[in-house]
């Protein structure tokens, strides 16, 4: 049975994923997805390896599907290159070419794309991503952060109506990346299509309200990302603490209706919570309480990995 | 579109340790034909002009090397470093692409190739009578260029290795098997090269005869000029991402 799940922030589904697999020989990147997109942000959730660039490549026509359909705007992306003239596409890594001005590189976008004014275009699209001070400057020179903001405008110089980006926030500062966050939800409100990549969770959080969570090579979870965020925040948490009594810290932790269990680990004690937030409100106020001075109060396993485990344990 | 993208490839492939190498190549055979004619022993020039000169060291080293290096770095190089990205998701036929490839590749291997053979068969064959043997060669040298490129651009389309597969082509097959097997002269290059400047060679037979017929030659290296842009094509049609062969 596949994997469905519907991300829908406008009103048409202009990317539809159907029973999607791709998989290199004997190793299944991708398995059995099915999902839609609509106009906005859509932020494409996972670890690293967990599959979000092969489902990007097959939406880009970058690869061909092993089973399922994919399709862009009404279209296959499959051996399809007109379709190019509504979708960009910003691949991972750091090809641009070297001998080329950031200025000369979106210009070089813009005349393959046959823009019949090419250099207000590439003017446009280097001023949506703030380079125009950095413009002149050979690519083979710019940082890495510098080089993703120039393949965004190469990628957006003919106001693609699909807009599909790999990772494209690493190695960017802080200032670069809210300038590019403020970009990609100016172009949203002017009801372009979105689908964003990365393995940070602040990143999508920040940018988009919906959410597909790719864990290896499956759909863990969609839709809207506040309920995905309150299913991760609500699963269970483990907490280690060390106080200056355990034994009587452990009992009268018991007592409280955020926790679920208790367990005496060495000289730590180990809880167990279904509720995080009450939980860290809860442990001090018990603590003090019993006058026991608390000396270490930990959550264990709180890495992204471990999310998304449980997301697909679910 | 064909221009914009064969000036980008023009671009790229000028690079500058490519060039210095690929100049001191040139060189080489000029500086062979300056020794040879600096040497005593003139027995034959125009024997010595085309078959260790023309044949030997320009059309079946300098040629087959340079647009080795040319060809496969067009396209080879784009899809090695990622950028082929930039270009093939545009809506651009494919066909415009491999074509200004293959022109740019054929331009530079030219330009480094013909003049360096009309530049050392002059001097070799100065005085003769039997010029024409170099005319002859320099037109096989120029088809011989589009068509070693062509073989050369389609390798890099279909598989990284097309350096190493270039290079067993030129050495192993054109310079052992197709010396061993009559037969197989059809399907090389650098015979259908002499074949073209046996063509158009004003020399006479004694001096020099190629195995394979002038307008044998010519179809042969139509068909694989065709052929390889074709298949070309074809493979950038069904080009995936982290695709290696």
């Amino acid at each position: 049975m596949s994997t469905q799940a519907t991300s829908q922030p406008g009103h048409s589904a202009d990317v539809v994923v159907h029973g999607l697999s791709r998989w290199y020989g004997n190793v299944v990147a991708v398995n059995d997805i099915s999902f839609t997109i609509g106009t906005g942000i859509t932020g494409l959730l996972g670890p690293n390896g967990a599959g979000k660039s092969t489902v990007l490549h097959t939406l880009s026509g970058f690869l061909k599907p092993s089973a399922g359909t994919v399709e862009v705007l009404g279209e296959p992306a499959w051996r399809n290159p007109s379709l190019y003239r509504s979708l960009g596409l910003v691949a991972d890594g750091e090809a641009v070419y070297p001998f080329q001005t950031g200025r000369e590189f979106v210009l070089l976008n813009a005349r393959l794309h046959g823009l019949r004014d090419a250099v207000q275009a590439a003017d446009r699209a280097i001023a949506v991503v703030g380079m125009q001070e950095a413009q002149d400057r050979k690519t083979g020179g710019y940082s890495k952060g510098m080089k993703q903001r120039i393949k965004i405008a190469a990628a957006i110089v003919h106001e693609p109506q699909v807009l599909l980006l790999d990772e494209p926030f690493s190695g960017t500062d802080p200032t670069q990346r809210l300038h590019m966050m403020n970009s990609l939800e100016a172009m949203a409100k002017q009801g372009k299509t979105i689908l964003f990549s990365s393995h940070v969770l602040e990143e999508v959080e920040r940018l988009s309200d919906n959410v597909l969570v790719i864990i290896n090579g499956r759909l863990a979870a969609s839709g809207d990302f506040h309920a995905i965020r309150k299913l991760m925040i609500d699963r269970p948490h483990q907490f280690t603490i060390r106080s200056a009594d355990n034994r009587r810290l452990a009992s009268a932790l018991m007592a409280e209706p955020a926790v679920s269990g208790v367990e005496l680990a060495g000289d730590a004690i180990s809880v167990r919570t279904q509720e995080f937030a009450a939980f860290t409100v809860a442990a001090p106020k018990v603590a003090r309480a019993q006058n026991i001075r608390l000396l270490e109060l930990l959550p264990t396993d709180e890495s992204l990995e471990s999310v998304f485990a449980y997301l697909v344990k679910r | 579109m064909i221009w914009i993208i064969f000036r980008l490839t023009l671009s790229e492939l000028m690079g500058r340790r490519r060039l210095a190498l690929v100049v001191l190549l040139a060189l080489l055979p000029a500086l062979v034909a300056l020794a040879y004619r600096l040497g005593n022993q003139h027995d034959d020039p125009p024997q010595w002009t085309a078959d260790t000169l023309l044949d030997g060291v320009i059309v079946t080293i300098l040629l087959p090397l340079t647009a080795l290096i040319f060809g496969t770095s067009a396209l080879g190089s784009e899809i090695e470093d990622g950028t082929i990205i930039h270009l093939l998701s545009k809506p651009i036929p494919r066909i415009e692409i491999v074509v200004a490839k293959l022109g740019a590749a054929s331009l530079l291997t030219a330009l480094c190739v013909v003049p360096s053979a009309a530049l050392s068969g002059f001097i070799a064959i100065s005085g003769s009578s039997e010029q024409g043997i170099v005319t002859g060669f320099l037109i096989g040298t120029l088809l011989g260029t589009v068509a070693y490129s062509a073989l050369f651009v389609l390798l890099s389309a279909m598989t990284n290795r097309a350096l190493f597969i270039g290079l067993a082509y030129v050495f192993v097959w054109e310079g052992i098997v197709t010396q061993l097997f009559s037969g197989t002269r059809y399907l090389s290059v650098h015979q259908c090269c002499l074949g073209v400047a046996g063509l158009f060679s004003t020399a006479s037979e004694k001096t020099f005869s190629p195995d394979l017929g002038g307008t044998e030659a010519l179809i042969i290296l139509a068909i694989t000029v065709v052929g390889s842009v074709v298949l070309a094509v074809r493979s950038l049609n069904s080009f995936q991402v982290g695709q290696s062969s």
